[in-house]
């Protein structure tokens, strides 16, 4: 009892917590309802821990929301039938469309609702990173909950567990382990969006989000190249203290809520695992996380049981809704394909998706040709994977987006756009491949691996009768992902204007970019937006979808 | 009583945890030509990192290990291993499994699918060449263990709880069967090194067992069985006498 009254009580922390969030936002709110005027960035080095403190409250206020909305839409999906055919389907399509195409759309609609204040931008932004934070923790919820052994539910209904007392001891501690690691999929994802909404430039009138990522694209385009390196020290300062101070001890924490090991579950991020053995971190889950824990999950358990309890109204408010808004999108789209002639753009959009569609290919074969061989070097070598590992998780954790700026300058100093293109998308989509392949390498159990060296598979043919075969479903899953973000990064990078310069090359993401932020023809955003995730969702159900399923048939690890 | 060639010796054999915990030893053991060998003791005893300094694939903190004389360093070539968990690779078929240790050896393909399909048919697994191991019972893939192991023709069978994943009757006869094939002329492997937590077990099958104590693992007793008839029948006074006599060394 001693203990808890020298330490921080949860309720100092939530206070603490949100202060921190809370502060900068009402700033923020309060300074941008009037009128918006484009404000250039002050480009002062020392109010980088403000544009720090404004996109860390975007990403929390974004997860937040993702979290809270992906443990009651992952319950509802898990617990009934009729839910789960209607949210499983919708999810896996809206995973599957490139978000960023839609941020134009996201900027006009909120701008429209907060009567052209940038509290809409804000909105925008929020809304952006929310949606990509959302999909795998909704997936994540799912995937656990489906899992969890049966005896445990009859104990808990034996028991008598119901209500918000089920939520925070039997379901919230299920899907601990597996929301876990999503939250980092999910925060490394909303970095990478964080930074390119602020980038962004929407229309005709330039709006700029002050951030670091907002920051970090103005000194690019001005070329002080000293505030770029500033600004990604800064960034990556801020992944690594994330990890120290955030997952590091949640992670050790949650710990507790791992069944046995078992294959097929997602294992402990082993940068967290590392970090388990680092002082602060031992400290920071001592003092701050432990105590807090279990009151977080009561109080996490009431406020979800109260969201769920009312799913069935929630559900008819949405069977009401969800028509509703197909068919005004339907109407909307009809009416701006026959309101006016279209556009000599749209004829080019075929060929600008099958170039699009090379690239994105391109940058899949060689992400995987390149994962494969570094995550075996790493396996092979048991001595330095955790160093390797660490290093590599910190790396994959700075945001892709933060690249683009290098790279940029690398085509000022004249590198092919076509080159810079893929190459840009590569450090987006490498990540995804490498650690799936990863996990699966280091998923090998270690009975198979000593079956291996009796047997005297070793060298390159433990690689290709061993490792590759195993490795199959991640290398699968991983490019499936990849494929999914190499439409963002094209987006993003067909089309890049910096120091006053144009850089593109032709594609989709070209013409939607120039549609979007110079002619302003919404003919032509919406059909190149339509072709796009027609052809996502195409390949994912005609290619990845079967191979998925046969790799998955084959090569799992159940003999 | 004579004792046959050494094949296998160990000296000063420990085993460190991170350095400082001692799990198992020091101790020495060694296996005989022709022998069958059983290590018995209760979990933490080490008997299975002991199987696996045997085989070679864990190298002892302490300590030396002699394979016909020489000093191992690395995998032990003479020895072959069967897992609990059987350890089959899923994406290859019964066959491939079989033969994938032999191709490693630079056999040619004719005599690695002559061999494969000599051992399968031993094991009694004849048509089940192109099946995935994940068709098969668990019997059926302990069975595939087992022929991937002898199809190698190795001097030491190790076994790391061969029957532990398999229910009690299914147990019953692949462990008949394993001691027709020890004994069988058709098959060269004549000494085998079995881990097993069960006493009745090792008493039904060894030559001889050592019998281990847990924290750290050490060797409370060898036991020799080679006075006991085979084939041997639980309720017989001797073999129920041995049992008895290893409950009171291990409880």
């Amino acid at each position: 009892m001693s203990r808890r009254a020298s330490s921080l009580g949860p309720i100092d922390l939530g206070l603490l917590g949100s202060l921190f969030f809370v502060v900068p936002v009402v700033l923020l709110g309060s300074s941008y309802l009037r009128p918006y005027d484009a404000p250039e960035l002050d480009p002062r080095p020392a109010l980088l821990p403000l544009y720090l403190l404004l996109s860390l409250a975007r990403l929390g206020a974004a997860y937040g929301m993702a979290l809270l909305a992906a443990l009651a839409t992952g319950y509802l999906a898990a617990r009934s039938a009729a839910a789960r055919r209607i949210i499983l389907p919708s999810l896996d399509v809206l995973q599957s469309v490139p978000i960023l195409g839609f941020f134009p759309v996201a900027v006009g609609f909120f701008i429209g609702v907060f009567h052209g204040s940038a509290l809409g931008v804000e909105c925008a932004a929020v809304f952006l990173i929310f949606t990509s934070m959302f999909w795998n923790l909704a997936f994540g919820v799912y995937e656990s909950l489906i899992t969890l052994p049966e005896d445990l539910v009859v104990a808990a209904d034996q028991i008598g567990l119901r209500g918000s007392l089920r939520w925070s001891r039997l379901i919230l501690p299920a899907v601990m382990p597996g929301v876990l690691y999503n939250s980092l999929v999910s925060w490394a994802n909303g970095w990478y969006f964080l930074i390119a909404s602020e980038i962004i430039a929407v229309g005709p009138a330039r709006y700029t989000l002050p951030g670091l990522g907002s920051y970090l694209a103005q000194s690019v385009v001005v070329g002080r190249h000293q505030q770029t390196l500033l600004a990604i020290l800064v960034l990556l300062a801020t992944t690594v203290g994330m990890h120290l101070l955030l997952w590091g001890p949640l992670d050790t924490w949650a710990e507790r809520f791992r069944f046995e090991e078992s294959g097929g579950h997602p294992r402990t991020p082993p940068i967290a695992r590392a970090l388990g053995r680092s002082r602060i971190v031992r400290w920071v889950t001592r003092k701050l996380v432990v105590p807090s824990g279990q009151q977080a999950l009561t109080v996490a358990g009431t406020v979800l049981h109260a969201v769920t309890t009312h799913s069935r109204l929630v559900g008819v408010a949405l069977a009401l809704a969800v028509p509703l808004a197909v068919w005004g999108l339907g109407r909307r789209l009809y009416l701006l394909f026959v309101s006016r002639a279209l556009s000599p753009e749209i004829r080019d959009i075929p060929l600008d998706l099958v170039l699009s569609f090379l690239r994105v290919a391109l940058g899949v074969a060689v992400s995987a040709a390149l994962a494969i061989p570094v995550a075996y070097a790493i396996a092979c070598r048991p001595r330095w994977r955790g160093t390797a590992l660490a290093v590599i998780q910190i790396f994959a954790s700075i945001p892709a987006t933060a690249f683009f700026p290098l790279i940029v300058v690398l085509l000022t100093w004249g590198l092919a756009m076509n080159g810079g293109t893929v190459l840009l998308a590569l450090t987006t989509m490498f990540w995804y491949v490498l650690f799936n392949v990863l996990g699966a390498t280091t998923a090998i159990p270690k009975e198979m691996q000593e079956a291996a060296l009796t047997l005297g598979l070793g060298g390159r043919r433990y690689l290709w009768r061993v490792v590759v075969p195993a490795v199959i479903p991640g290398l699968i899953t991983g490019s499936v992902t990849a494929w999914g973000a190499g439409w963002n990064a094209l987006i993003l990078c067909e089309y890049i204007e910096a120091g006053g310069r144009v850089f593109s090359v032709r594609g989709i993401g070209a013409t939607l970019d120039r549609a979007n932020y110079g002619s302003g023809d919404m003919q032509v955003v919406a059909a190149s937006l339509l072709a796009m995730v027609l052809l996502i969702v195409a390949v994912n159900r005609l290619f990845w979808d079967p191979l998925y399923q046969r790799a998955a048939r084959r090569y799992k690890m159940d003999a | 009583m004579s004792a046959g060639k050494v094949l296998l010796h160990m000296e000063g054999v420990e085993q460190l945890f991170d350095g400082k915990i001692r799990i198992l030893g020091p101790l020495d053991l060694e296996v005989r030509e022709d022998e069958f060998l059983a290590l018995v003791g209760p979990s933490g005893s080490g008997k299975s990192t002991l199987l696996r300094i045997a085989a070679g694939v864990l190298r002892p903190t302490r300590g030396a290990v002699r394979v016909g004389g020489q000093l191992l360093r690395g995998v032990n070539p003479e020895a072959a291993v069967v897992f609990q968990s059987f350890a089959l690779f899923p994406w290859m078929t019964v066959v491939e499994n079989v033969a994938v240790g032999l191709e490693a050896r630079k056999l040619g393909l004719r005599e690695c699918l002559r061999r494969s399909e000599k051992y399968l048919e031993l094991v009694g697994l004849s048509g089940y060449e192109r099946a995935y191991p994940r068709e098969l019972s668990r019997g059926m893939k302990q069975l595939v263990g087992l022929a991937r192991a002898l199809a190698l023709e190795p001097e030491l069978l190790c076994m790391d709880e061969p029957f532990s994943a398999l229910d009690v009757l299914t147990a019953r006869t692949v462990r008949d069967l394993v001691l027709d094939l020890w004994q069988s002329p058709s098959v060269p492997t004549k000494s085998i090194l079995l881990v097993t937590h069960s006493i009745e077990e090792a008493v039904a099958l060894s030559d001889r067992v050592v019998v281990l104590k847990a924290n750290p693992g050490r060797i409370a007793e060898v036991m020799d069985l080679r006075h006991l008839p085979r084939p041997r029948k639980a309720d017989t006074p001797a073999v129920r006498d041995a049992v008895d006599r290893m409950y009171t060394l291990l409880v």
